[in-house]
């Protein structure tokens, strides 16, 4: 009878606890489903840049990890809203590449973002120096 | 290249092809375009393009099928983004239901969803044409069961009974039936976008 209840008990609390952990894991998806779109155009903003370029400057500027099934359809779909532009261009490598730009509604979508981005990072840095600085004490 | 490797991308483009059939035509060769130099980049990033180093590329690409779906989900956001029309909504739907499991079973609720929204819809413009017989008719049988039918207006007059509404099957015929088609119009779309969102990038694994 105990040993039962104890089983049922600890079921219950692992259910929880994994619970917990998915909410947690889906909240930082939908963080960083949110920040794609961002990543993207900042990725554009200095120069024209073909897919293969974009996904490397993705991995290595930041730490997301995007594959060609989230990328590809993503570019096409800011092309079809208006935000890039697109142009083939030959290349030495003996094929040509398709060179994605910034329209001027891309630039200015892309800098309203940063700027939102800038002053909500920095407000929530604010609030959670607190906690940020206590988990690095336990650690 | 050697021909293994040229054979392999054009397998895995026109597979891709025919999950994208029922896109723009144009839209479809730029993707095809886009990928296949995608794939010769990344091939080729030891140099020579290998078997070897398409076979990579593409397991990075996942199934054309589980490619096509993203492709075909993307554009239904960009069209609903242009225009609602649940038509442009229902063909988008219908290939994407030919491509994945999960894009069957939102096209069946959106069907449900529309078509139950047509019929109230229907309801309301029928009474103005069947005054005396659409409505919602409730009758009270021998045993005292209550029951209650949706009636279009065809055929005659129902011995018993009588009709709750009268001319308020208008207004609440068009408001319950545009509320349906909203409705599921959003939830077509919100499908699309958790779909979408499933294949999201996670956090680089530490090195």
């Amino acid at each position: 009878m105990t040993t039962s209840y104890l089983v049922i008990h600890s079921m219950l609390v692992k259910q929880d606890r994994s619970r917990e952990q998915e909410s947690g894991d889906k909240w930082e998806v939908q963080l960083r489903k949110g920040c794609l779109e961002l990543a993207i155009l900042a990725a554009l903003w200095d120069e024209r840049r073909y897919g293969l370029e974009i996904l490397r400057r993705l991995e290595s500027d930041s730490d997301l990890i995007v594959s060609e099934g989230t990328v590809y359809p993503l570019l096409s779909r800011l092309k079809a809203l208006g935000l890039l532009r697109s142009e083939w261009v030959e290349s030495d490598a003996g094929h040509p590449r398709k060179y994605y730009a910034l329209t001027p509604a891309g630039k200015q979508r892309a800098a309203a973002m940063a700027a939102i981005w800038a002053q909500f990072s920095s407000s929530m840095s604010t609030l959670l120096g607190p906690l940020t600085k206590g988990s690095r004490s336990h650690v | 290249m050697c021909d293994e490797a040229q054979q392999r991308i054009e397998a895995y483009l026109s597979r891709l092809q025919k999950r994208l059939r029922g896109l723009n035509r144009e839209d479809v060769h730029e993707i095809l375009e886009e990928l296949r130099s995608h794939i010769l980049d990344k091939a080729a990033a030891g140099g020579e393009v290998t078997a070897a180093g398409v076979d990579g590329a593409l397991a990075a690409m996942g199934s054309p099928e589980g490619l096509a779906s993203e492709y075909v989900a993307d554009n239904l956001l960009t069209r609903a983004a242009v225009s609602r029309s649940p038509l442009r909504v229902l063909d988008s739907l219908f290939r994407w239901a030919s491509l994945s499991v999960a894009g069957f079973f939102v096209l069946v609720g959106s069907i449900l969803g529309y078509v139950l929204g047509a019929i109230f819809i229907l309801w309301a413009a029928l009474k103005p044409l069947h005054p005396r017989t659409a409505g919602l008719w409730v009758s009270r049988d021998s045993t005292g069961e209550l029951t209650l039918s949706l009636r279009l207006g065809f055929g005659s007059v129902p011995a018993v009974g009588r009709d709750v509404l009268g001319w308020w099957v208008v207004p609440i015929g068009l408001l319950v039936g545009w509320g349906l088609v909203l409705l599921t119009t959003r939830f077509a779309l919100w499908c699309a976008r958790e779909y979408r969102r499933m294949h999201l990038p996670r956090r680089v694994e530490a090195h």
